[in-house]
C-alpha cells in the first residue's frame, strides 16, 4: 500500500474474552472474542445495549479489568505484557462516576493527576489552565469539584484525560446526563481531538452524537461482534433500499393486493396515498416503479427513506439485516457480505 | 518523575487535611478527652505511688494509638472513597505503579499526623505537668522501622479495602486491636514480639517512661525491631499487590 509507513496502529484489540467469576454460578461470559483497531485521527464508536460488554472492554484495554484471552496493544505496545507502558499511552474517562477527587479545585484536580504522570504542576500549568478556557471552566478553576455541576465534572474529567496528552483516549458514555449545549461542546471536543491526529475510543447509547463524531462504529451485543464498519457505510448499506411513494390517487384494495405480491415488503397507508417499500436490492426501485405504471398510478414523488443510525443500530443488534427478514446467526459476516455489495 | 509523584501525593494530602480541618480537629479533640478520662481514672482510682509511670504510660499509648488509627485506618477510609468516585481506576491508569501512589500518600499522611501527635502530646503533656524525658535519636531510631511496620498494615488494610468493599465493621473493630498494640506491653505478653509494631511500641515506652537510652538496648532488641518493621512492610506490600491482582481479575476496582 502505498504510503503504508511503520507507525504502528493506535489501538489493535484481538479476541478479547472476558469471563467475570461468580460465586457458586457459572462465569458470566461480558466479552466472547471482540477484535477491532482505530487509526490515529480516527474516532470510533463502541456500541451496545446495555450489558454488552462495552465498559468491560474500555476496561480491559485500560488494564482494569484483566482479560482471559485476546491481545491488546496501544502504539504498538503489548498492553498484556507491559502494562505501565500502555498506560502511559493512554488516558480514559470511565461511565459513571466522576473520576475526580470532590475536596480539589478543578485545577488541582488536573495538576495532581499529571503529578502522578510524573509532571511537576510548573510544566503542566499553563496547559492546564489553557484547557479550562477551552472548557469554560475558567471561571471554576478554584472552585472545589463538590460544588460543580454534573456536567462540569464530566467535562473536567475529560480535560484531564486530554491534559494527559496520550496518543488513545477511551471514553465511556461522555455525553451521559450533559444538556444539549455541553454535549455539543464535548462532540466538538472530540473532532478537535481527532483533528489533532489523537485517536477516540467512546462508547455511547446517543446515537445522533455516534453518527456526528465517529468515522467508525464496533457495534457488540452479547460480549460478541456484530459489526465493525465505517458509520457512512452502515447508512448507505441500511439507507438504499427503503422507498416511501406518495401517489395522486389511491390504490385499490386489487391494487394493494397486486403490489403485495411483487413485494413482500411494501406496506400502503389506510387512505391509499402512501406506499413504503423495503426492496431487496437497489435495482428493484425500476420495478417498482413498472408495477405501478403498469397500474396507472399517479405518483407524486417518490423518495428514499432516510434511514437514521438509530434504526440501524437497532437492526445489527437485533441480528436482521436491512429490510430483510432475519439475519443468519453470524450478524457480521453478513454485514460484511452486504458491505462488499454495495460498496 | 518520582518526585513529582510525591510531591503531587503530599500535596494533595495536605490540601485535603486542611479542607477537612474541623475533621482532623474533632479526632484530635477527642483524643485528647481520652487521654484525660484514662488520666483521671489512673489518679483517681490507680495507685497513688504508680501514678507517675502510669501517667507516662498512658502519654506513650495514646499518641501510638492515634498515630496508628490515622496512619493505618484512614487508608482504609480513603480507598474505600475512592472506589465509589472512580478515581481508584484512575490512579491504576497512572504509568507509575499504584502502590508507589500509596506509599507517597502514606508517607504524607502519616508525616503530617506525626506533627499532630506532637502537638498533642506537648498539649497533654502540659495539662497534667508530667514531662516525659524525649531522647530524641533514640526515638526517630525506634520510629523509623516501626513507621515501616505501619505502613505495611497500612498496604494490607488498602488491599482488603479494595477487595472487600464494605470494611467499615473491620475498621471500627480494628480500633481496639490497634488499643491493644498501643497499651498491651511485651512484659505482659512476651509472644507479641512476633505482631506488628508492638516491639517499636515498647522500646519507645522502654525510652520514655523508663528512661531506657541506646546503652541499655542490645542488639538483640534492634534486630527484632528493624527485622519486625521490615518484615510486615513486606507483607503488607505482598497483600496489597496480591488484593490489586485480584480485583483486577474481577473487575473490583470501580464496583461498590
Ligand atoms: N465486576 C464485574 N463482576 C461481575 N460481572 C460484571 C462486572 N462488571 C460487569 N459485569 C457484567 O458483565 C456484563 C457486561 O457489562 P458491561 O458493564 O461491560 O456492559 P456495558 O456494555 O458497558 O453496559 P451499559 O450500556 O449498561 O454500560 C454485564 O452482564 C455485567 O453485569
Ligand atoms: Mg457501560
Amino acid at each position: 500500500m502505498p504510503g503504508a509507513s511503520a507507525t504502528p496502529t493506535a489501538l489493535c484489540v484481538d479476541d478479547l474474552r472476558k469471563a467475570y467469576p461468580r460465586r457458586g454460578r457459572e462465569p458470566l461470559l461480558a466479552v466472547d472474542g471482540v477484535g477491532f483497531a482505530a487509526e490515529p485521527g480516527q474516532v470510533v464508536g463502541l456500541l451496545g445495549p446495555n450489558g454488552a460488554g462495552k465498559t468491560t472492554t474500555i476496561k480491559m484495554v485500560c488494564g482494569l479489568v484483566r482479560p482471559d484471552a485476546g491481545t491488546i496493544e496501544v502504539c504498538g505496545v503489548d498492553a498484556r505484557r507491559r502494562p505501565r507502558d500502555a498506560t502511559r499511552r493512554l488516558a480514559a474517562v470511565l461511565e459513571g462516576n466522576r473520576n475526580l477527587y470532590w475536596r480539589l479545585t478543578a485545577r488541582e484536580n488536573l495538576l495532581y493527576f499529571m503529578g502522578n504522570r510524573g509532571r511537576s504542576p510548573r510544566a503542566v500549568a499553563p496547559a492546564a489552565d489553557a484547557l479550562l478556557e477551552r472548557f469554560d471552566l475558567a471561571d471554576k478553576r478554584d472552585a472545589l469539584v463538590a460544588d460543580l455541576s454534573r456536567g462540569m465534572q464530566q467535562k473536567l474529567a475529560i480535560a484531564v484525560a486530554v491534559l494527559a496528552g496520550t496518543q488513545v483516549l477511551l471514553l465511556d458514555e461522555p455525553t451521559l446526563g450533559l444538556d444539549v449545549q455541553t454535549g455539543d461542546e464535548v462532540r466538538r471536543l472530540v473532532r478537535e481531538l481527532a483533528a489533532d491526529g489523537r485517536t477516540v475510543l467512546l462508547s455511547s447509547h446517543d446515537m445522533a452524537v455516534v453518527q456526528d463524531v465517529c468515522e467508525r462504529v464496533v457495534v457488540i451485543a452479547h460480549g460478541r461482534l456484530v459489526a465493525d464498519e465505517r458509520v457512512e457505510t452502515l447508512m448507505r448499506l441500511f439507507a438504499t433500499r427503503a422507498y416511501d411513494a406518495r401517489l395522486g390517487a389511491p390504490l385499490t384494495p386489487a391494487q394493494a393486493a397486486d403490489l403485495r405480491r411483487a413485494f413482500p415488503l411494501v406496506s400502503v397507508s389506510d387512505d391509499g396515498l402512501h406506499v413504503r417499500v423495503d426492496l431487496e436490492r437497489g435495482d428493484d426501485v425500476y420495478r417498482f416503479i413498472d408495477v405501478l405504471r403498469r397500474e396507472r398510478t399517479p405518483m407524486e414523488s417518490l423518495d428514499r427513506v432516510a434511514v437514521r443510525f438509530e434504526e440501524v443500530f437497532r437492526h445489527l443488534v437485533n441480528g436482521d439485516g436491512p429490510a430483510r427478514g432475519a439475519w443468519p446467526a453470524d450478524a457480521a459476516g453478513a454485514v460484511r457480505e452486504e458491505v462488499s455489495r454495495v460498496g | 518523575m518520582w518526585a513529582n509523584v510525591l510531591r503531587a501525593n503530599v500535596g494533595k494530602v495536605l490540601i485535603e487535611m486542611r479542607r477537612y480541618l474541623p475533621n482532623t480537629v474533632s479526632l484530635v479533640i477527642t483524643f485528647y478527652v481520652i487521654f484525660l478520662a484514662m488520666f483521671l481514672g489512673i489518679t483517681v482510682v490507680g495507685d497513688p505511688e504508680a501514678a507517675d509511670t502510669n501517667v507516662r504510660f498512658l502519654l506513650v499509648g495514646n499518641a501510638v494509638w492515634f498515630l496508628l488509627l490515622v496512619g493505618i485506618n484512614s487508608i482504609g477510609w480513603e480507598i474505600t472513597t475512592e472506589a465509589t468516585r472512580g478515581t481508584l481506576e484512575q490512579l491504576h491508569m497512572s504509568p507509575v505503579s499504584p502502590r508507589w501512589i500509596l506509599l507517597a500518600r502514606l508517607v504524607g499522611h502519616i508525616g503530617a499526623h506525626l506533627v499532630i501527635v506532637v502537638l498533642m502530646l506537648t498539649a497533654s503533656m502540659a495539662t497534667v505537668g508530667t514531662w516525659l524525658a524525649v531522647d530524641l535519636p533514640l526515638i526517630v531510631a525506634v520510629l523509623l522501622p516501626m513507621l515501616l511496620g505501619v505502613t505495611g498494615l497500612a498496604f494490607a488494610v488498602a488491599g482488603l479495602a479494595i477487595v472487600y468493599k464494605q470494611i467499615q465493621a473491620m475498621l471500627q473493630v480494628s480500633q481496639f486491636v490497634f488499643l491493644g498494640m498501643a497499651f498491651v506491653p511485651l512484659s505482659v505478653a512476651p509472644w507479641l514480639e512476633l505482631a506488628p509494631i508492638v516491639k517499636g511500641v515498647d522500646m519507645l515506652r522502654a525510652s520514655l517512661v523508663h528512661g531506657v537510652g541506646f546503652a541499655d538496648l542490645g542488639a538483640a532488641d534492634w534486630l527484632s525491631l528493624v527485622a519486625n518493621g521490615a518484615a510486615y512492610f513486606a507483607l503488607g506490600l505482598l497483600a496489597y499487590g496480591a488484593a490489586e491482582r485480584r480485583a483486577i481479575a474481577r473487575g473490583l476496582l470501580g464496583r461498590y
